[in-house]
């Protein structure tokens, strides 16, 4: 049995952890933690950490105890400088917090890249642990919406290319632009890309966990994650009724199942395929051909099965990506973005040398 | 020696004995000592002691006795000398102690009598014995009448009651008792002297006039009536009876015996009933007979498992028992008693009362006693809707019990848990 840590920081961070934690009670209700036990295979540690009171007390299946509240007015308002100082201030008391809950196999900090909170504490923290810990760590990281400003963009940038250098074993990506397409409000547009973000995770956590054989485990995950340019998504698809499993895992490797916008067949490294289901669906033949297929355009692909009595058939697939285009437009964005942002910021210094000007005349009188 | 001493003990209580006894016989009571004028005389009773002559120079007086104005005794006699005589049986002395001159010449006597107890009059008559009147001697005369002497049952006679004074004597403080029969009702009283009556001498009168009604067959000796009464001089005379009249009460049948006869019925709410609900039973009385009931008594037997639970007046717990008493029942009344019980297991039951009362048939002199009981339909009691509960084993309760509170208990824990 695995001890597997998750973090989840700031709001964003936050919302996905009870999202986890939820989904971890199986129901789609609220209430479930009332009368229904956590599925988690392994023992799992959450905890939610935040700047912000209001966005800990939303949460509704995270336990008391493992939400650590880090008093900063209501937030740092997306100013990641001043959110880094924050967590230097309170590093050792959400380190304690952390050494607290025992030794771990493998560590999750889940995050907006966008916000101040999560994005500014995020890098710093995963820095900590490695330094103190060897066990893996790996950043579930949410990319913003691209119309929520220069602001956030530019915050998205800085903080991946931290998060990258804090010595993580792995980004996953989410991109609430790409999961948009769901539809609906922003809040139920939130909840529904925390529930997928959410189930991914709880299968993912299931297949590392798993003793079975022709099972993929945690060995075999580090050994994706390692691959290509750090940078990881997950896809994931459950049948509909009737589909066939080639279908469902072509699905789970189209935009249909993805979190982040990219061609498998032409930026994936290295990939894990799990299916699970009833084992009337699992046709190996199927399996085998759309695995080969994937493992023709991508370099190696775990396979594992978990066959599961009367159940649809689903398919996880985390996938190393070698090239993310997509991520490559953002910087653009966002470097667009940083430099608009110092124009405003030139304009505004401007707009004090104007203030100098006319200071100048301050007190004087005009002589005539 | 002894002997001596016991003759001088004997003699002495002897002498004591006689001394007391002469001291008495020697006892009489004074009734005049004063001076009498001649040609007066000194009445006791009706006997007059006139002082007819006296005799200055010789000290001496002749005294005439006379008693109802005869002549008895005619003595003269000197001073110091005695005239004894007897009157009333009594002993009578009349001593002479002096005697004066003047324009008048008086005698000084002394008069002694053994006894005065019987005397009501003594006084010192002017003109002596010729003037001297006398208290006639009252003597009463009492009839009854009946207007018939044989009377069919329920029928009414009249009863009058006659006093006659047939003395000479004018009779005071009369005192009437008339007893009234038994075996009849007393219907009418038309007329009653009560209190203190004079009846002057050779008055008749009538002193009771009433009606009875005859209640009993049978033949009916009257008490007498009495009167007490004196004469003027306040002398009480012997009691006056009356004759003592006999009715003969027949037996017609017409009039016979009545009965107070009460019915009880009884109802019940409900016969089938669950265990521990109420249910109110009513007992029905109506008095059917032609007379009416007193002291109606009902004790109600309530089966053990049967709980009494109240009432809507009449019913009282008397060790434990409800109980009922109602002072009389009058004809044709008709009354409920309602109570409510609880029987407190299953079963079929039924409630027993047994009751009594007394009447008087109008005939007998006594009450009439009945007694009975009388019993309600059965109650069937089932199973209540708690029973099943009830009677389930303790950990059939407390095991869901202990679930409830264990689920409370967790869902509070778990709600502590998640609350930030
Ligand atoms: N998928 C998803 N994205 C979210 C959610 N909440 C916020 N975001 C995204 O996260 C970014 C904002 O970051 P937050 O996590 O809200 O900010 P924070 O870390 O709390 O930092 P401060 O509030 O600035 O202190 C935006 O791009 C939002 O679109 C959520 O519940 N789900
Ligand atoms: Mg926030």
């Amino acid at each position: 049995m695995l001890n597997i840590l998750i973090v989840g920081n700031g709001q964003c961070g936050n919302r996905i952890l009870d999202a986890i934690n939820k989904e971890a009670f199986g129901g789609k209700s609220k209430f479930a933690k009332f009368y229904s036990q956590q599925k988690y295979k392994s023992k799992v540690e959450t905890i939610a950490i935040n700047t912000a009171i209001n966005d800990l007390k939303e949460l509704s299946s995270t336990k008391a105890k493992d939400r650590i509240h880090i008093p900063h007015l209501h937030g740092v308002g997306a100013n990641r400088t001043l959110g880094k100082s924050v967590f230097e201030d309170n590093k050792s008391h959400i380190m304690r917090n952390i050494e607290e809950r025992g030794n771990f196999d493998v560590g999750f900090v889940i995050t907006s890249a966008s916000g101040g909170t999560g994005s500014s504490f995020t890098p710093p923290l995963i820095k900590e642990i490695k330094e103190k810990h060897d066990f893996p760590v790996y950043a579930v990281v949410v990319l913003p919406f691209r119309e929520e400003g220069t602001l956030y963009l530019q915050n998205a940038a800085f903080c991946l290319k931290e998060i990258r250098d804090s010595g993580v074993d792995g980004i996953i990506l989410a991109d609430n632009q790409f999961l948009k397409q769901i539809g609906g409000n922003v809040q139920s547009a939130y909840n529904t890309i925390n529930d997928m973000i959410a189930r991914r995770m709880l299968f993912l956590l299931d297949a590392l966990d798993s003793e079975m054989m022709m099972v993929t485990d945690l060995g075999d995950f580090k050994t994706v994650m390692s691959g290509g340019a750090g940078l990881a998504t997950i896809g994931f698809y459950e049948a509909e009724k009737g589909m066939n499993i080639k279908t469902t895992i072509q699905k789970a490797l189209s935009p249909n199942g993805l979190l982040f916008s990219t061609d498998v067949y032409k930026e994936g490294s290295r990939a894990m395929v799990i299916i699970k289901g009833d084992k009337s669906y699992l046709s190996i033949d199927e399996i085998s051909s759309e695995v080969e297929k994937l493992s023709s355009s991508v370099g190696h692909v775990f396979k594992g099965i978990i066959v599961r009595k009367g159940e649809a058939p689903q398919v996880l697939v985390v996938l190393t990506l070698e090239a993310a285009e997509e991520l490559e437009n953002l910087y653009s964005v966002a470097v667009d973005a940083i430099h608009q942002e110092r124009e405003k910021k030139t304009r505004v210094e401007e707009q004090k040398e104007i203030d100098k000007a006319f200071s100048q005349i301050d007190g004087l009188e005009p002589d005539y | 020696m002894v002997q001596f001493k016991n003759m001088c003990l004997l003699m002495l209580t002897l002498a004591l004995v006689s001394l007391v006894f002469t001291g008495n016989a020697c006892a009489k009571d004074m009734i005049f000592n004063g001076s009498i004028q001649e040609g007066d005389g000194y009445q006791i009773n009706t006997i007059v002691i006139d002082v007819a002559e006296v005799f200055v120079s010789a000290e001496s007086c002749v005294f005439k006795v006379y008693d109802e104005g005869e002549l008895e005794h005619d003595k003269l006699i000197n001073i110091d000398d005695t005239i004894t005589f007897t009157a009333e049986g009594e002993t009578i002395d009349v001593t002479l102690l002096s005697v004066s001159g003047g324009t008048l010449p008086q005698a000084t006597v002394s008069i002694t009598i053994t006894d005065d107890d019987n005397i009501y009059l003594k006084q010192i008559v002017d003109g002596g014995h010729e003037k001297a009147t006398f208290p006639g001697t009252p003597s009463l005369e009492i009839t009854k009448e009946v207007s018939s002497y044989t009377v069919d049952q329920g029928e009414v006679v009249t009863i009058k009651v006659t006093a006659r004074n047939k003395g000479d004597g004018k009779a005071t403080e009369v005192r009437f008792s008339d007893p009234k029969p038994t075996g009849f009702i007393l219907q009418e009283i038309l007329l009653e002297e009560t209190g203190q009556l004079t009846i002057d001498k050779y008055e008749t009168r009538t002193i009771f006039l009433y009606k009875l009604q005859a209640n009993e067959a049978g033949t009916f000796e009257f008490q007498p009536t009495r009167a007490s009464y004196s004469n003027e001089a306040d002398l009480d005379f012997p009691e006056a009876v009356s004759n003592i009249p006999v009715i003969t009460v027949t037996d017609t049948g017409k009039n016979a015996k009545k009965v107070a006869e009460l019915e009880f019925s009884t109802s019940i709410e409900s016969s089938s009933v669950k265990r521990n609900d109420e249910v109110e039973v009513v007992i029905n009385i109506k008095n059917q007979g032609d007379s009416s009931a007193n002291g109606v008594v009902l004790n109600i037997h309530l089966p053990e498992e049967v709980e009494y639970k109240g009432s809507n007046s009449n019913i009282e717990i008397i060790n434990g028992m409800p109980k009922a008493y109602l002072e009389t029942f009058g004809l044709d009344q008709e009354k409920e008693i309602r109570f409510v019980i609880k029987p407190t297991e299953l079963g079929t039951y039924t409630i027993t009362t047994d009751y009594s009362y007394q009447y008087e048939d109008g005939v007998s002199p006594d009450r009439q006693e009945v007694t009975g009981e009388f019993t309600t339909s059965t109650i069937d009691v089932a199973r209540g809707d708690l029973d099943s509960v009830i009677e389930q084993p303790w950990y059939v309760i407390a095991i869901p019990l202990l679930i409830i509170v264990a689920i409370g208990g967790w869902l509070f824990h778990r709600s502590r848990q998640y609350r930030f």
